[in-house]
C-alpha cells in the first residue's frame, strides 16, 4: 500500500531544503482546539447578550408543548451534515529569527440521508489534507516554493494560520499553534457550508446542521436548514415583555422550568431577525446531571425576517424530538443532546481519515543522512 | 469466476485491529439486503496468480455470523428506546449495525494462502466454485458418488460427491451416521447413499447387507413410493434414478417366530411379508461356533464363561464323543457333560458352580426370553445367516430382519452376519465350490452403540472384537460398514475413528460438547442442534470443511415408523 501522505514529501522537501526544521519530538502531535469551541463561537458570532425580541406569531405562552413526529408521520429532516478536523504539529521551522510550526491536519464533512425506511446512506463528502504554516514568518520565496509543491495535487491544500481563521479570530488567539488548529477547525466549516449549498436535496428535505450557525447563514438563500447546537453561550439573558409582567431570566432561569417535549419562544439574535432560534428539551432532566443537559439549541436562517408561524416551529421541534431516538449514550460525553444521525455524519468523516498510525508513519521530513 | 456477470458481491472482507483475518479464516461484512447462512460457501477475490491478471479467489464456508452495531453497551440500547419505555415504534433512526460473517478458508484457487484483505469483494460461491472450494473437482469423475445437495443462500445448489475410493476403499472406508432419531434420516440417508452407490458402480460388484432393527423399515425396498415432481428433481439432479430396489435382487431374512411352526409367519413387523424371503433361525450344531456371540453383554472378568464356551464350541464343532449325544439346546441344558440328573458338574476344570451360572444365562437366552429363533432342528424351509450370507452375491442386497428379536438374539446375529462375511473375505473359510464373494460387500446396521459401545479401554467382548475388525481390517479386503447411531459418543472410538466419512443430523447440546466432536469447528457444532429433517452435516475426507447437504426422501415405501 502506497503511503497516502507522499504528495507532502514534496512540500516538506522544500522545507528541508530551504530552511531549517526543528522536527516535533516522536513524530507528529495532536494539537486541539479549544474544548468549547462551538460555545465560543456562538458567544462570539451572536451579538449581544440581552435578547429582548421575540420572533414567532404566538407568544401566549413562554414555552409549548410539542409533539414528537415520527418520520413515519411526517419526514422532515432528511439530511444531517457534520465536519471534522483533527491537527498534528509536525515540526518548527527556521528561516533566520522567523518561525512557525509546521502542522498536518485531516479535515472533513459529510452529510447523509436518511431514507423513508430509517436507513442512512452518505448523500455527499469532503476531505483534504492541509499543509499549515504562519504565511508571515517565511519569505514569499519559500512560501511559493510550498505552493509549488502542493499546487495541482488534489485534496491537498496548504493554509495561512494567520489569515480566513475566524474561529481563532474571535478568540483572539495569538499563539501560532492553536491558530493552526483552529485555521483547520474553520477550514471543515468551509467544507460543511460548501456541502450544505451544493448538495442537492429532494424537495421538503430539511438538513441538521451540527452547532451554531453564526453570522455566514444571515443570508442563506439555500434550501430550508437549522442548525442544532448541543453547547452554546450561557451568557444570554432574556429580557421578556414590558409593563409590571414583564421579567428578565438568565439562560439557567429559562431552562430549568422547561420540560421534555417542550420549545421556548423563537428569539431573535441581534433584534435583526435573520438569524432566529429556539431551544427543546429532548430529554426529560431526570437521570441528567445539570438543567442544560437534554437542551438543544435551534438555530434558523431567517432572510426575510419575518415572523416565525408558531406551528412550523412546532413541527420542527416535533421532528427534533423524535431524533433522541437513538442515542450514542456511552459512546460521547453529550450524548444527552446528540442527534444521532449528525453521529453517524461524524463517524462517516472519521472513516475517511488516515488512522494516527498511517500519519505517524506516512509523514517524515526527508532529511539528507549525513 | 467470481465476476461472472450474473453473481454480484455480497460484501467485503473485513479485518480490524482486534480481529485480523488469518490463512486459516477470514470475515466480511454483508450487504444489508443481503441473507447469507451458515454453511454457505462463498468466493473472496485475492491476489492473482503468478503471471495473471485475474485475481484468484480464496474460497470459504461461512461457519458464524454475527451482528455488530455501535451500541456502547445494552445500557445504551434501553437508553435510545427512550430508557426503556418506547418498545414498538421503529426507532427514528435504526442504530448503525452490521452483519459480520466467520469463514473458514477452504481453498485458493491459485494455492495463495495469503489472508484475505479487508475490502475484498466476496461473493456466492456457484457449482463449480463449489466443487474447486471443496476439492471435488480433484476426484476422477469415475469416483464421484453423489452424496446430497449442497443449498445456498441465494438459491445456488451442488452436487456434493464423495470419492468412492475414500468410501469403499482402498484409501479409506466405512460411513457412519449420528443424529437424534424421530427425524428419519439416518436410515434414508444410509439408504439414499447405498442407492447412489450401486447406480454409480458396475452392476455386480457390490453386494449390501441390511440389518433392519426398527418395525419394517427395511423390509419394503422392492416396493415403489410415488415421488412428488419435486422429489424427482432432486433425484435427477444428483445423476440418479430415482427407483427402489429391483425385486429379484433383494433377498429378506426373516426369524423364525414361536408361532411360524403353525402360522406359518415369521417374526417381523411386515405386514404382507415380502414375497421373496426365506426363515431364518438357529439350531444348537449350527450356532456353535458363535455361541460367544450370545454371552456379548455379561460381564466375564475371569474369563469363566470364556472357557466354557470355548471347551463347548470346540466340542461340538469336533463332534468329540462327550458331546455327541448333545444335539439341542435342551440336550445341552439338561444332559451330560454340563448337567447330569439336573445337577451342574465339574467340567474340565470348571467349578459346577460356574457352570451353574453358564447354565442359568443360556436358559434365559435360549429359551425364557428367546423369540423364536433358537429351535431344536432346522426344519426344511429354515435357513441359517451363515448360509445366505456365506453365499451372497454382488449387486444383490440382503436384509435381514432382527427387530422383534431380543438383544441377545439381535448380537447373535449381527455377530454372525459380521463373521461369516469376515470369514467370506479375509480367507478363513474356503469355499467347496468356485464361488467367489462381490468384490465389495456394504453392511449396515443402526444402533451400532449396542454392538460397540463406548467403554473404557482394554474391555471387549466378541462382537465388540467382531466389529472392530470390520472397522479396522475390513475395508482392505472389500467390507464396509455403514452404522448409525443416536449419540456418536456412544460408540466405541475405535469404530467412528475408522470411519472416513461422517454424517451427523441434528443432535442436542448435550452430545456435541462431547469429545467426539472435535473435529467440528465450534461454530457448526452449535449448529447441528438446529438441522431440520432431511439436512445433514456431511464429513469427507477430501472436503476441507464439512458441508450442511440436504438429500432426497427413499423412492421405496417406507415403514409405518415413517408414516
Amino acid at each position: 500500500m502506497a503511503n497516502p501522505f507522499q504528495p507532502l514529501q514534496g512540500a516538506l522537501g522544500v522545507l528541508v531544503s530551504q530552511a531549517e526544521v526543528l522536527p516535533a519530538t516522536g513524530q507528529a502531535v495532536v494539537d486541539m482546539v479549544t474544548s468549547d469551541l462551538d460555545e465560543i463561537y456562538d458567544q462570539k458570532t451572536g451579538g449581544q447578550p440581552d435578547v429582548e425580541k421575540v420572533w414567532e406569531t404566538d407568544v401566549r405562552a413562554l414555552y409549548r408543548t410539542v409533539r414528537p413526529i415520527h418520520r413515519t408521520e411526517k419526514h422532515g429532516f432528511r439530511y444531517f451534515l457534520d465536519g471534522s478536523a483533527r491537527t498534528y504539529f509536525i515540526g518548527t521551522v527556521l528561516e533566520h529569527n522567523r518561525a512557525t510550526p509546521v502542522q498536518v491536519s485531516q479535515v472533513g464533512a459529510a452529510m447523509v440521508k436518511r431514507e423513508d425506511d430509517g436507513r442512512i446512506r452518505v448523500a455527499a463528502s469532503r476531505r483534504a489534507i492541509l499543509l499549515t504554516l504562519e504565511k508571515s514568518q517565511v519569505s514569499d520565496t519559500l512560501w511559493q516554493a510550498l505552493e509549488g509543491a502542493i499546487k495541482g495535487t488534489k485534496g491537498y491544500a496548504l493554509c495561512d494560520s494567520a489569515t480566513n481563521n475566524r474561529y481563532a479570530d474571535e478568540q483572539n488567539l495569538q499563539e501560532a499553534r492553536p491558530r493552526g488548529a483552529h485555521r483547520a477547525n474553520w477550514y471543515m466549516r468551509e467544507l460543511e457550508l460548501d456541502l450544505a449549498r451544493s448538495v442537492q436535496r429532494e424537495d421538503g428535505g430539511w438538513l441538521v446542521m451540527d452547532g451554531s450557525l453564526g453570522n455566514e447563514f444571515e443570508d442563506w438563500d439555500g434550501a430550508p436548514l437549522v442548525g442544532v447546537a448541543k453547547t452554546f453561550r450561557r451568557d444570554s439573558l432574556f429580557k421578556l415583555g414590558t409593563g409590571p409582567r414583564s421579567k428578565t431570566l438568565n439562560l439557567f432561569g429559562l431552562l430549568k422550568d422547561l420540560q421534555e417535549n417542550q420549545r421556548t419562544l423563537v428569539f431573535s439574535r441581534n433584534d435583526e431577525g435573520k438569524i432566529v432560534f429556539w431551544y427543546v428539551r429532548i430529554r426529560p432532566q431526570r437521570g441528567l446531571d445539570y438543567p442544560l443537559m437534554g437542551v438543544v439549541k435551534v438555530e434558523m436562517p431567517n432572510p426575510g425576517r419575518q415572523l416565525l408561524n408558531s406551528d412550523m416551529v412546532d413541527e420542527i421541534s416535533g421532528w427534533l424530538v423524535a431524533e433522541r431516538r437513538v442515542t450514542p449514550y456511552g459512546r460521547d460525553g453529550r450524548w444527552h443532546a446528540h442527534l444521532y444521525p449528525i453521529y453517524i455524519a461524524e463517524r462517516v468523516v472519521r472513516s475517511l481519515f488516515y488512522s494516527e498510525d498511517a500519519l505517524k508513519s506516512g509523514i517524515r521530513w526527508p532529511f539528507k543522512s549525513a | 469466476m467470481t465476476t461472472k456477470k450474473d453473481n454480484h458481491p455480497i460484501g467485503r472482507g473485513s479485518a480490524t485491529d482486534r480481529d485480523p483475518n488469518t490463512a486459516e479464516k477470514f470475515q466480511f461484512w454483508i450487504h444489508p439486503d443481503q441473507t447469507v447462512n451458515p454453511f454457505d460457501i462463498v468466493a473472496a477475490e485475492h491476489f492473482p496468480a503468478e503471471g495473471s491478471n485475474e485475481p484468484s479467489r480464496t474460497f470459504g464456508l461461512v461457519t458464524n455470523i454475527k451482528h455488530f452495531t455501535d451500541a456502547g453497551s445494552h445500557l445504551a440500547n434501553l437508553i435510545s428506546n427512550d430508557f426503556g419505555e418506547e418498545v414498538n415504534q421503529p426507532p427514528q433512526t435504526p442504530r448503525q449495525g452490521a452483519n459480520v460473517a466467520e469463514a473458514a478458508v477452504l481453498s485458493n484457487s491459485a494455492d495463495i494462502y495469503m489472508p484475505v484483505r479487508n475490502e475484498s469483494r466476496i461473493y456466492f460461491a456457484d457449482e463449480e466454485d463449489i466443487h474447486q472450494a471443496l476439492g471435488i473437482d480433484g476426484i476422477p469423475e469415475q469416483r464421484r458418488v453423489p452424496a446430497g445437495l449442497i443449498q445456498m443462500s441465494n438459491g445456488a445448489q451442488a452436487v456434493a460427491y464423495l470419492d468412492r475410493d475414500f468410501v469403499l476403499g482402498p484409501e479409506a472406508g466405512h460411513v457412519n451416521i449420528s443424529g437424534i432419531s424421530g427425524l428419519a434420516t439416518k436410515t434414508s440417508y444410509a439408504m439414499f447413499l447405498i442407492q447412489a452407490l450401486l447406480q454409480k458402480s458396475a452392476q455386480d460388484e457390490i453386494a449390501v447387507i441390511l440389518l433392519n432393527v426398527k418395525y419394517d423399515d427395511l423390509l419394503h425396498i422392492h416396493e415403489p413410493r410415488e415421488l412428488s415432481e419435486e422429489e424427482e428433481k432432486v433425484w435427477k439432479q444428483l445423476g440418479l434414478e430415482p427407483k427402489p430396489w429391483p425385486e429379484d435382487r433383494v433377498h429378506y431374512l426373516l426369524p423364525n417366530g414361536k408361532q411360524t411352526h403353525t402360522t406359518g409367519r415369521p417374526n417381523c413387523f411386515a405386514d404382507p411379508l415380502p414375497q421373496q424371503h426365506k426363515v431364518y433361525a438357529y439350531a444348537l450344531r449350527e450356532t456353535a461356533p458363535k455361541l460367544d456371540l450370545l454371552f456379548s453383554d455379561i460381564p466375564d472378568p475371569n474369563d469363566t464363561l470364556g472357557a466354557i464356551i470355548g471347551e463347548i464350541m470346540s466340542g461340538l464343532s469336533g463332534n468329540e464323543p462327550a458331546w455327541r449325544a448333545v444335539q439341542t439346546w435342551d440336550d445341552l441344558l439338561t444332559k451330560p457333560p454340563l448337567v447330569q440328573q439336573g445337577i451342574p458338574q465339574k467340567f474340565q476344570n470348571i467349578h459346577p458352580s460356574s457352570v451353574g451360572r453358564f447354565l442359568r444365562l443360556l436358559r434365559r437366552v435360549v429359551k425364557t426370553r428367546q423369540t423364536g429363533i433358537f429351535v431344536s432342528q432346522l426344519f426344511t424351509r429354515m435357513t441359517t445367516i451363515e448360509k445366505e450370507i456365506g453365499n451372497i452375491k454382488g449387486g444383490h442386497t440382503y436384509v435381514v430382519d432382527i427387530a422383534r428379536l431380543a438383544p441377545e438374539e439381535q448380537t447373535l446375529v449381527f455377530g454372525d452376519v459380521l463373521r461369516t462375511v469376515y470369514g467370506l473375505y479375509s480367507g478363513e473359510m474356503l469355499p467347496f465350490d468356485d464361488y467367489t464373494p462381490p468384490e465389495k460387500v456394504i453392511i449396515f446396521v443402526d444402533e451400532l452403540n449396542k454392538y460397540a459401545p463406548a467403554r473404557g479401554h482394554g474391555e471387549s467382548s466378541p462382537i465388540l472384537d467382531q466389529v472392530l475388525d470390520i472397522a479396522e481390517r475390513g475395508r482392505s479386503f472389500g467390507m464396509i460398514l455403514f452404522s448409525a447411531q443416536q449419540f456418536l459418543s456412544a460408540v466405541h472410538e475405535r469404530v467412528t475413528g475408522n470411519s472416513a466419512t461422517k454424517v451427523l443430523g441434528r443432535s442436542d447440546s448435550a452430545e456435541i460438547n462431547a469429545g467426539n466432536y472435535r473435529f467440528l469447528d465450534q461454530d457448526i457444532r452449535y449448529h447441528l442442534t438446529r438441522l431440520d429433517k432431511g439436512e445433514l452435516i456431511l464429513s469427507h475426507p477430501i472436503y476441507r470443511q464439512p458441508v450442511k447437504i440436504r438429500f432426497p426422501r427413499p423412492p421405496f415405501r417406507q415403514s409405518r415408523a415413517a408414516k
